[in-house]
């Protein structure tokens, strides 16, 4: 808590520089609803109502170098409440997107690095990606009433494409087995793409909005290349 | 949520071409059509809740102009005869602490820290089986049993209940 009675140095201020963000901040009344909501408060003395005076005041180095906007999960609370609906979560967003990319915390830019690199987030190859999802296809194949389940792997014309959370293909393939269940009691004509198959979308963590751009047009790309006529917008 | 405002933000043209489809919808259709059948006593004697995760709440309704609140309580009332709603919940609700693309921050001891009052939420129900409909809140509220001391909760998919209660 000692970063708490830091004294913010006034002379670094600069009210001009967040002048084109339209979050609304200049309209804060002070009145402190957000940080009372927010389960964030207090770490490192840190609250959303002390972040936006800091964007309204330009003091753009203490956002940045703040670990206060990679621990707001951006949940939207804290705007909820405001009586000035001041939109806190993008604004958090944008400091986060001031950050220098390889000072990004944990494996967050990393991870998107391997997604726009690879196609997902694990740099999971090809190869490896089938073999696991025939592999959990087999075992439900094998269950009671799932008789000749398979994985339909870029099947042209089908109408509903899935994409797959990077963390079902590593450590809990089990939880790859209850969409396709569902959509096999169902009767349901579905198809899962053998590359660029990842269903997050980590730009949007880190305020990267041209990598939201490319991982999105792959799903669009996905779409186009296997026919299909509906999206299931990833879960 | 990210897919989808990424859509409507750099693809728009794409919203014409082709259908979209919603995890609840979806699911919602299958039941309403016939096309699965559910068995509301696979889970009789378990007392569940449900988490509104910030995505299809606030931020759908900000995003998208509707809040995903009615949906998985529906869904919910199909595969489930007791299940209670925790508090405080749909707009006013308590993020878990996962979202945002904290997990992968490194920053566990703040990210925990932040789920205390989530955590108060959940015992206070007194469920057995919490049910969510996100990957980061599933994530998050398995790694908080232990730091808060809820060895028994089973946390679920929404689409891992429908699923478990399939009748084929
Ligand atoms: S709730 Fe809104 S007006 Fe009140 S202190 Fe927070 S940002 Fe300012
Ligand atoms: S969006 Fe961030 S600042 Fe606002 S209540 Fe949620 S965690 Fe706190």
């Amino acid at each position: 808590m000692k970063e708490a009675q830091k004294i913010i140095d006034l002379n670094q201020a600069d009210p001009q520089k967040f002048r084109s963000w339209n979050f609304l901040q200049d309209f804060c009344i002070t009145c402190g609803l957000c940080a009372s909501s927010c389960p964030a408060s207090g770490i490192d003395g840190f609250d959303p109502r002390k972040v936006v005076r800091m964007v309204s005041l330009g003091l753009e180095q203490e956002l940045v170098d703040s670990k206060f906007p990679w621990i707001c999960t951006m949940c939207g609370k804290c705007e909820e409440v405001c009586p000035m609906q001041i939109n806190i979560p993008d604004l958090v967003r944008s400091i986060r997107g001031l950050r220098d990319r390889d000072k990004v915390p944990g494996t967050l830019h990393k991870g998107l690095q391997a997604a726009l690199k690879t196609g997902n987030n694990l740099g999971l190859p090809k190869d490896d990606f089938i073999f696991i999802l025939e592999d959990v296809g087999e075992e439900i194949a094998e269950e009671p009433g799932f008789e000749g389940f398979k994985v339909p792997i870029d099947k042209k014309g089908a109408n509903v494409l899935t994409t797959v959370h990077n963390k079902l293909v590593n450590t809990q393939n089990e939880d790859l087995k209850h969409w396709w269940k569902i959509f096999y009691a169902a009767g349901e004509d579905w198809t899962i793409p053998s590359d660029n198959w990842e269903g997050t979308n980590w730009g949007y963590f880190t305020g990267d909005d041209e990598a939201m751009k490319t991982m999105t047009g792959r799903i669009l790309e996905n779409m186009r290349r296997l026919e299909v006529k509906t999206l299931l917008w990833p879960e | 949520m990210s897919t989808r405002s990424g859509f409507e933000k750099h693809f728009p043209e794409a919203l014409n071409e082709f259908a979209f489809v919603t995890v609840f919808d979806l699911m919602i259709q299958y039941i309403k059509e016939g096309r699965i059948k559910l068995d509301r006593t696979r889970f009789a004697g378990v007392k569940a809740t449900y988490h509104d995760p910030c995505n299809y709440g606030r931020k759908s309704q900000r995003l998208f102009g509707h809040a995903y609140y009615e949906e998985p309580r529906w869904i919910m009332d199909q595969c489930l005869d007791n299940w209670v709603e925790m508090y405080p919940t749909r707009e006013n609700q308590l993020c878990c602490g996962g979202g945002g693309g904290t997990p992968p921050t490194g920053y566990h001891e703040e990210r925990f820290h932040y789920s205390r009052w989530k955590a108060e939420s959940i015992k206070a129900t007194g469920a057995d089986m919490l049910v969510v409909p996100c990957h980061s809140c599933h994530g998050q509220f398995n790694a908080m049993k232990k730091k808060f001391d809820m060895p028994g909760l089973q946390v679920k998919y929404l689409w891992e209940l429908v699923a478990d209660c399939l009748v084929v």
